[in-house]
């Protein structure tokens, strides 16, 4: 049997500056950012964006 | 994961360590005579493959898993069985695609290429016009391989451009993305020139690290242009490392992706022409694992140790700036191929944009200065020092020390 590769371990991109910090810091060492609560609101932000493209969808889809 | 190309490697591609995609070069017969070249191509090698040999090693990369294979050179397509070759390895099941310089690759060659099966063909510009023949060596080169660009979507395959990094083509990136996008190329890879080879004699063409300072901001201002006009825009691995850029840089379909170590001899591994297995195509024979003339290569890959460097490798190992570095255990010193070219062993990688950025708010700065010629053969090396200094017109206060980190 082949020996295993390596596999790395992960970072965490942090959404208030976008860097990369380890995956279990609970805050940015770069801005100091809360990373949870920043993962949230980019969350919500993304659904959102997803929200209206589907609604804009449905729109231009009805009108066609 | 499923919308990526093959050549892409996932996390159970790396634990079992399938050698995803493979980069063979087939000849070392080159129609150019580039100042950067790693491999100082130009004439053939002496025991270049048969083609027995080489459609035997075809089937052997199939049965280990291979999913794409990269021909280059020298110059893939001044061997005479080349298309015999691409024919063979779809055949086989695996992907096929060419890096060329693209100065003979006629209209003709390529609807041959097409026809054998050839899905890609990467053609390398190094810069505009006068820079691109400067660097190449050859005038009239920047229009061959402009016509071999446009002629590869014209039958039907992938078109896209490598360019090297450097002192010459890093000002001309941003007027040069306009003629890649124009000439119908959808990726666009960039890799930092390596001093290897030629390019080890050609110091004044190498990028310092403090560019990265300079370069990474534009690479991702360049990325997110070129995503809304249809590029994609591939960092080589030499590209990083981390710092406020490195997701928009290295985002492939989602922003978490970053940069995770080198990953030679366990998801992608080299072939030189005389069937030499390497574990990335740049590095020089003190990396090769043996020779499938002389066992097959499921014995080479599997147990091989010079191959197994990045999975032996340990935040130990490094050294420098790298082994105290934030981000030693994920990383592991960036590109091997580069640290190497530049010192003689992998494991400090000056080359990085995180480091840059460090150094800088200490209102310092390295500087690459070269100690030692290469000996003038392919894939050769010579070796450098850093000299830390202070950035030129940093205040006092902001300066610590001038070190000299490898003396």
């Amino acid at each position: 049997m082949a020996e295993r590769g390596r596999v790395a371990g992960r970072l965490r991109l942090c959404r208030g500056c976008r860097q990369f910090v380890g995956w279990e810091s609970p805050e940015c060492r770069f801005c100091g950012g809360d990373l949870d609560s920043l993962e949230a609101e980019h969350e919500a932000r993304r659904q959102a964006m997803l929200d209206a493209e589907a609604a804009l969808r449905a729109v231009v889809e009805a009108s066609s | 994961m499923d919308d990526l190309p093959v050549r892409y490697a996932g996390v159970e591609d790396s634990a079992n360590r399938v050698p995803v995609s493979i980069v063979w070069e087939i000849t070392l017969a080159c129609d150019l005579a580039c100042s950067h070249c790693g491999s100082r191509a130009g004439r053939r090698r002496r025991d270049e493959l048969s083609t027995a040999e080489a459609l035997d090693l075809i089937a052997q990369m199939a049965e280990l898993g291979t999913r794409d294979v990269g021909l280059i050179g020298g110059e893939a397509y001044l061997r005479k069985d080349w298309l015999e070759i691409v024919a063979a390895v779809r055949a086989a099941g695996m992907e096929c695609g060419l890096q060329s310089g693209g100065r003979n690759l006629t209209e003709e060659r390529l609807a041959k290429a097409a026809a054998a099966g050839l899905q890609g063909v990467g053609i390398s510009i190094d810069g505009l016009r006068e820079v691109h023949d400067e660097v190449r060596g050859v005038p009239g080169s920047y229009e061959l391989a402009l016509a071999a660009l446009r002629n590869t979507s014209l039958h039907g395959m992938v078109a896209t451009v490598n360019t090297q990094i450097n002192t010459r083509s890093m000002p001309q990136l941003r007027e040069l993305m306009d003629i890649v996008i124009d000439a119908g190329a959808t990726n666009w890879q960039l890799a930092i020139t390596v001093a290897m080879g030629n390019a080890a004699d050609n110091p004044d063409l190498l990028l310092q690290p403090w560019h990265m300072l300079e370069l990474m901001p534009l690479l991702a201002d360049l990325s997110l242009e070129a995503r809304e006009r249809g590029l994609f825009i591939q960092p080589a691995n030499n590209i990083g490392y981390y710092g406020p850029y490195e997701s928009t840089i290295r985002n492939v379909i989602q922003d978490e992706i970053h940069w995770h170590g080198c990953n030679a001899g366990d998801t992608i591994f080299g072939i030189e022409a005389d069937g030499t297995i390497k574990s990335c195509p740049g590095l020089p024979r003190v990396y090769a694992g043996g020779n499938v003339r002389d066992k097959s290569l499921r014995e080479i890959w599997e147990t091989a140790e010079p191959l197994a460097m990045t999975r032996r490798r340990t935040v130990d190992d490094l050294w420098g700036y790298c082994h105290g570095c934030y981000y030693a255990e994920v990383c592991m010193a960036g590109c091997t191929w580069t640290a190497h070219a530049l010192f003689g062993r992998p494991g400090n990688n000056p080359m990085c944009h995180y480091r840059a950025l460090e150094m800088d708010k200490a209102g310092l700065r390295e500087r690459l200065v070269k100690v030692k010629n290469a000996a003038g053969l392919p894939f050769d090396h010579g070796e450098f020092e850093i000299v830390v200094e202070p950035v030129p017109g940093a205040s006092a206060e902001r300066v610590r020390d001038r070190i000299l980190v490898n003396g």
